[in-house]
């Protein structure tokens, strides 16, 4: 690779021993990758905050004792509990001293305390354009596809040693020619609009989508302008990057590197196109979704990625003054700043009269399924639902917001049916 | 055996034989694998149950949740990490693992990758062979 004099000095160690075995992993990388070049950015998202176990705490505490520091702000993803409400979440407290510990070492580089999944919904969001080195997938996709900035699909730790070197190896996504979409999926033009009134859909496309694309950069066309919202980009984003290694995606007239067909193919032709119709929707359906007939529900599970303040107003009305059902838990995750406007603002105080725990910081996915004897789980996380089985051994009823909602206070699943199907 | 050779890219060198585990499917690392006992714990992957540890696994491309390398590192870290990978391509997602134990740790969880074809081949094949000196993969069916 091509390095600068002051990249030179990084890995001769005259800026020190961490960001020198830093650049050496990243000019690995960068050869691997054909990369001639670093790129500089501008902001680090750091997703080595799960606990997963030793190894990753000793890493982060090895680069904190070589005296690393994130050269670039860097925000926090979510880690494995809630580090204040752990204890309700009857988590161990093993859990919480390995976070600590994640928690001390990170924050002494220089790490910003935003313990968040959705940092796009909390001001952790760069501008178009800007080069990044994100890692959590639907963060990465989020931002490489809504947001317009660049990143490639930065696996932790590797974005804490993009960060502390302040760039990356300048490939892959960081660069234009390789943004650009190569096929088309195209929506089944006989599916009507109003599906969508049903923010399931955004899921149920997105699974299907993700596994027609795999990990290539495609488009999507027919998704209707009007049903979007930043959340059900948001369930897109995480969806699809779990079905598929989905890290760019983009949606024709809406996202902001795919206005037209052409500016999403550089001018070009799609090498490929696929409809996406009502069989490929009926197999994500099924996929996300393994539970057939109702029964009772021991927990509605909110929040993956992290609820945003609009999704906890929601929830409240979507509950119309209701309790959440006495055999029912019913536990929502958001962000530290929505928890604080929450709270602030009254909203926080009212869900949690209806029954509803709320907690920050954690992940659904840490879910401490045999401390609480849990036997059955309802989504409306496409992401949730997707890895639900492998991580928490159960396999979740998928539905929407309100059927969540419904299940909550009935205790029973409740599920409207496939909004194809009416 | 019969013995096939292919040419390779040796992301991570060493030289090893090992046992084959061959998936057609992409792979998770995340959820995809319990990291105490190697065991693939997605249920919806063609190797469920199978064992990956110490093994050569073939899987043609990476997908799902960026915390692989963490996954890795902790396989490596409780001697349940597979004794190679071999991919079609390796995302960044997977690779991470293997480099940062290399330059940190001094360990080496070698990483190779095939062309489409070559990567069909290793189809129904029972053990491979890596080479740290040359870029190719023997195959043993």
């Amino acid at each position: 690779m091509r390095l600068t004099e002051y990249e030179k000095e990084l890995l001769d160690g005259k800026h020190g021993e961490a960001v020198q075995m830093a650049m050496r992993v990243l000019c690995d990388l960068g050869e691997y990758y054909g990369a001639e070049e670093f790129v500089e950015i501008v902001a680090c998202h750091d997703d080595s905050t799960v606990y997963f176990g030793e190894a990753q705490v000793a890493f982060a505490e090895h680069l904190a004792a070589l005296g690393a520091q994130f050269a670039v702000p860097t925000s926090t993803n979510a880690c494995a509990l809630d580090m204040e409400r752990w204890s309700r979440q009857r988590h161990d407290a093993t859990v919480l001293s390995a976070t600590r510990r994640i928690e001390a070492s990170h924050l002494k580089m220089g790490a910003i305390p935003s313990w968040t999944c959705a940092p796009y919904q909390t001001g952790f969001s760069p501008f178009f354009g800007a080069q990044v080195a994100f890692a959590e997938s639907n963060v990465i996709a989020f931002m490489n596809s809504v947001v317009g900035a660049r990143t490639n699909r930065y696996a932790g730790p590797l974005e804490l040693l993009c960060g502390i070197a302040g760039r990356a190896p300048y490939f892959g996504l960081h660069k234009t020619e390789n943004r650009y979409a190569q096929g088309l999926v195209v929506l089944d033009e006989t599916l009507p609009d109003n599906l969508f009134d049903d923010p399931s859909m955004f899921n149920y496309v997105a699974y299907a989508y993700g596994k027609i694309v795999g990990d290539r950069v495609w488009a999507l066309q027919g998704l209707p302008k009007n049903k979007i919202t930043m959340d059900n980009l948001k369930q897109f984003s995480a969806t699809a990057a779990s079905s598929g290694g989905i890290a760019l995606f983009h949606l024709i007239g809406i996202t902001p590197e795919a206005q037209t067909l052409d500016m999403a193919f550089g001018g070009k032709l799609p090498q490929e196109t696929v409809v996406l119709g009502r069989r490929e929707l009926e197999d994500a359906a099924a996929s996300l979704c393994c539970v057939t007939g109702a029964g009772p529900i021991d927990l509605v599970s909110l929040g993956c990625p992290h609820f945003s303040y609009a999704e906890l107003q929601t929830l409240e009305q979507l509950f119309a003054g209701r309790r959440v059902h006495p055999q029912t838990a019913a536990w929502v995750f958001t962000n530290r700043a929505s928890y604080a406007q929450a709270e602030s603002s009254g909203l926080l105080d009212r869900i949690k009269a209806l029954g509803v725990q709320v907690f920050s910081d954690g992940c659904l996915m840490e879910y401490p399924t045999a401390a609480w004897g849990t036997r059955s789980i309802m989504t409306n996380s496409g992401k949730f639902a997707t890895y639900c089985f492998n991580k928490v051994g159960i396999h979740p009823v998928f539905g929407n917001l309100h059927d969540c909602v419904e299940t909550a206070v009935s205790g029973q699943a409740v599920q409207r049916g496939l909004p194809w199907n009416d | 055996m019969e013995r096939l050779i292919v040419p390779c890219q040796n992301v991570v060198a060493a030289s090893k034989r090992l046992e084959l585990v061959y998936s057609n499917d992409s792979f998770s690392f995340v959820g995809g694998v319990n990291i105490q006992t190697g065991d693939i714990s997605d249920y919806r992957h063609a190797n469920y149950q199978q064992n990956i540890t110490g093994r050569a696994f073939a899987f043609p491309f990476g997908r799902g949740s960026s915390g692989a390398g963490l996954v890795l590192m902790e396989m490596l870290r409780l001697g349940t990490a597979p004794g190679a990978i071999l991919n079609i391509h390796t995302d960044p997602v997977v690779l991470t693992g293997p480099l940062i134990c290399k330059h940190f740790y001094g360990q080496i969880l070698p990483v190779v990758n095939l062309s489409a074809e070559d990567y069909a081949k290793l189809q129904g094949a029972k053990e491979v062979e890596l080479f740290a000196d040359r870029a190719e993969l023997a195959i043993y069916k």
